[in-house]
């Protein structure tokens, strides 16, 4: 966190994430100092943005790319591929719909939610163009829900990484309905309506790919 | 029930974003991509206004600032005839290291 006494400091690549309230030694005051000029600097940053000021738009992309190429590689894993288009169509609508920014969150916070939507749009079109829900299911093998119970301490550091590697080895279709419904906390009701599908069909599709997830997930423990 | 708890938890503890960094290509074309969407809906703002505001411009863009040329011409975008956004948008370790120019700053920075 740069302290008034830093004036290298660039205030407008600066957003609220920055401002620390835990950080050792930091009191309130400073804090919320901190906080007013990010604010102000954002709001600085969002008016020339608009005003069409292309080196306040470089820092635009600078400040927040990474933040939002992080979220979104991490919703659409394994299908990385589509991360590109998704960051750009999120700074492109952020662009469209600056000037109803109201500053009640930070630009990244609001940057994040236009990326959910975005990653929900490659969710809802992907789930939609394949086949229907059914025509996989009845291709499912049924000793799938003689799965094993699994463990009920879940260790979050390594099953990053071991989730990663089960959603990029399950059908597509079973990945985005796992990450719409568990990571994205959507209902079975939102998705079905999403797509056009009956809840039943997705309650369904839901119960055969987390069997199939547990299966591999189990199988990815077995060997290490 | 079991499996939706489990995925629950399993969503939650694993479900922080990743730390990753943008690839610098994707920079580049995320930054021409809104140049371009800016310059639709008019002129880009004068280069001589981001001079006096104390921004760093690029060799280019300062020579447009000192041609007796009109404000017209000083909004438009020189990047798009540009060697360093092309190759910006291409390479992820682009050999450019024009001070001021923010492709370089995205690959350099």
């Amino acid at each position: 966190m740069a302290s008034d006494a830093d004036p290298g400091g660039n205030p407008l690549v600066r957003d609220n994430d920055d401002v620390d309230p835990h950080a050792p030694g930091a009191s309130g005051v400073p804090v919320l100092r901190e906080a007013v000029r990010a604010e102000a600097g954002e709001a600085e940053l969002v008016a020339s943005v608009l005003r069409r000021d292309r080196k306040a738009a470089a820092r635009f992309v600078a400040a927040h790319i990474d933040a939002v190429y992080a979220y979104a590689r991490h919703r659409l894993t394994p299908r990385v591929e589509l991360v590109d288009d998704v960051v750009q169509d999120v700074f492109l609508a952020a662009l469209d719909s600056l000037a109803a920014f109201q500053g009640q969150s930070s630009l990244r916070a609001w940057l994040i939610g236009i990326a959910r939507h975005k990653v929900e749009d490659v969710y809802r079109r992907r789930l939609r163009v394949s086949e229907p829900l059914e025509a996989v299911e009845a291709d499912e093998d049924p000793r799938l829900s003689a799965v094993p119970a699994m463990e009920a301490h879940i260790d979050a550091a390594r099953s990053r990484d071991r989730a990663r590697q089960v959603l990029s080895r399950i059908p597509e279709r079973y990945g985005l309905v796992l990450l719409w419904r568990y990571w994205e906390q959507r209902s079975v009701r939102e998705i079905a309506a999403a797509i056009g599908a009956t809840e039943k069909s997705v309650e369904r599709t839901l119960a055969r790919a987390r069997e199939r997830f547990k299966e591999l997930w189990l199988k990815e423990e077995r060997h290490g | 029930m079991a499996d939706d708890l489990w995925f629950e938890r399993l969503a939650e503890g694993a479900g922080a974003p990743i730390e990753a960094r943008a690839p610098a290509v994707l920079k580049a074309k995320v930054y021409s991509a809104m140049l371009t969407r800016m310059a639709e809906s008019g002129p880009l703002d004068d280069l001589l206004h981001s001079k006096r505001a104390g921004e760093r411009l690029c060799v280019f863009e300062n020579s447009l600032t000192l041609l007796p040329i009109g404000a017209d011409l000083r909004s438009k975008n020189p990047c798009r005839v540009c060697h360093a956004r092309v190759l910006a948008e291409r390479m992820e370790h682009a050999p450019i290291f024009w001070p001021g120019c923010p492709y370089s700053e995205f690959h350099n920075g």
